[in-house]
């Protein structure tokens, strides 16, 4: 206790150490408002399977109700076609723009998940959120389920910043956008491009995914374009296009010769909206 | 920072110097006057740039004003080296200042000196600068580059007409739509900066797909 100046008194710190220990402890111990904090948070960030017509909640996991033969996951703008909606997964973190996450519309719904008409055997998901770390195996049990298949061939598209590319030549030089792969044990085929060198690694949900399907054996080819422009733009989506002749897709596509004309009027809206680049 | 440029084409020919650009598309209410790539310097100077808008509008003010500042003071009117070593000046300048960060642009300023020689020089964010006889900046530079370096040749520059083409040439490697996404501007020796018209553009368009297919006419004949 000390007397300061104008006569009060105040509890003046203690250096000994034995009151700060005692608040310290008290801090830790969690009150029952940070218990319904924390559940309260834990609820929000769940993740939720939603079926596309009614809009409820999948009892079992995403492949254990639509068994597939391929699975392809598109992971960010450029890596997102004859796709029929199936349901899509709802979640909500930090790095969510929107804060009600109950009334997402289908258009803001995060991850969508597609099978191919003519093939329902095939999958695609599209996945344009940020997926946080504690959300991401979640995310995989609710999509895999615990004991997930092994017939079946994933394909997961990517993104990432050229500049996240570590390599001893100049950065300059680099032919970007490019592809590079990682692929899982019991992935046999060969890759369309160069397997990704070392020290780079890939990050959040892509690399969950592979390492879920390193662990179960599922044979998974991971696609990681480098690219110089995060937007959706015409040159980054058109260097996937290799991927396409690989034997595991050269069937699900036709070789249309307006694709490119496609994907230009898909670009368009994009480029006329941006006046700050020349 | 993303790089979302178009391509900007400079050739430097025996009489005449291009300036070739990608056109973006314009949003239907912006008027397209506005969304000039190419500006000229002074009369006789003229610069395509790269990159940040806002930026190049700032180094572009600032160059006009030295080209004028230049003339009233030596009564001559500036080489084009000597605007572009002020222009890469400036932008090195801004690398090496706290609190402020680089020119987001690289520039390619094309121009006749007063003894009559057409000069191209490129600069870019770092303050460097080069003189080159052919060049490209923008996102597919290396794809135009290679195309330059195997077809710049005496004979394409010879004339003003050939010149040109190889501009466009160089361009639709990797325009996405032809001739209506290409402005083009050329110097003249003592002359001032010409801007070509949309239809003018798509007359040596046409011209340069008849040229490809009598070429290809006279190689599938050679072939059987």
């Amino acid at each position: 206790m000390a007397a300061t100046f104008f006569g009060e008194v105040v509890k003046a710190p203690c250096r000994a150490g034995t009151e700060d220990e005692e608040e310290e402890e008290e801090g830790r111990r969690e009150t029952p408002e940070d218990r319904e904090v924390r559940l309260q948070l834990a609820r929000k960030r769940e993740v939720r399977l939603l079926r596309r017509q009614t809009k409820t909640s999948l009892e079992v996991s995403l492949l254990e109700k639509y068994p597939c033969s391929k699975f392809i996951i598109a992971i960010g703008n450029n890596a997102v076609g004859v796709w029929e909606e199936v349901g899509c997964a709802k979640l909500w973190n930090e790095w969510c723009r929107t804060t009600d996450t109950t009334h997402l519309s289908s258009t803001e719904a995060f991850c969508v998940f597609y099978h191919l008409k003519s093939n329902p055997s095939v999958f695609l998901c599209q996945c344009s959120c940020y997926v946080a770390e504690d959300q991401q195996y979640q995310w995989l049990e609710k999509v895999f389920g615990s004991c997930p298949r092994k017939n079946m061939q994933i394909t997961i598209l990517t993104c990432r910043h050229v500049t996240d590319y570590k390599t001893s030549e100049s950065t300059g030089s680099l032919p970007s956008p490019f592809l590079r792969a990682l692929k899982t044990q019991n992935f046999k085929d060969s890759a369309c491009c160069p397997l990704l060198e070392q020290p780079n690694i890939v990050h959040d949900l892509p690399a969950a995914v592979l390492s879920y399907c390193q662990v179960w054996k599922i044979p998974a080819i991971l696609y990681l374009c480098y690219t110089d422009v995060m937007k959706l733009d015409l040159i980054t989506v058109e260097a996937f296009k290799p991927i396409l002749s690989t034997r595991s897709l050269k069937g699900l596509v036709k070789n249309i010769p307006q694709s490119t004309e496609i994907l230009k009027k898909l670009m368009t809206t994009n480029e006329i909206q941006s006046n700050i680049y020349t | 920072m993303d790089v979302c440029t178009f391509e900007k084409v400079g050739i430097r020919g025996t009489n005449i110097v291009v300036l070739g650009v990608e056109k973006k598309s314009v949003a239907k209410l912006q008027d397209e006057r506005t969304v000039r790539k190419i500006c000229a310097l002074d009369d006789h100077v003229c610069m395509a740039f790269a990159g940040l808008t806002a930026d190049a509008r700032v180094v572009i003010n600032r160059a006009r004003v030295e080209c004028q500042s230049h003339k009233l003071t030596v009564e001559d009117p500036v080489t084009v080296e000597y605007i572009t070593r002020f222009i890469a000046t400036l932008k090195q300048k801004y690398t090496q200042s706290n609190g402020r960060r680089p020119f987001g642009i690289s520039a390619l300023i094309v121009g006749f000196d007063d003894d009559g020689i057409s000069r191209l020089y490129q600069t870019d964010p770092s303050g460097t600068y080069h003189a080159w006889k052919a060049n490209a900046i923008g996102r597919s530079a290396k794809t135009v580059r290679e195309f330059l370096e195997k077809n710049y040749t005496e004979d394409a520059i010879a004339s003003d007409s050939e010149a040109i083409k190889l501009a466009i040439k160089a361009l639709l490697e990797v325009v996405q739509s032809g001739g209506k996404n290409i402005e083009l501007a050329i110097i003249r020796r003592n002359q001032p900066l010409k801007m070509f018209s949309a239809k003018e553009v798509e007359l040596y368009v046409t011209e340069i797909e008849k040229e490809k297919e009598e070429a290809e006419k006279k190689k599938s004949k050679k072939s059987v």
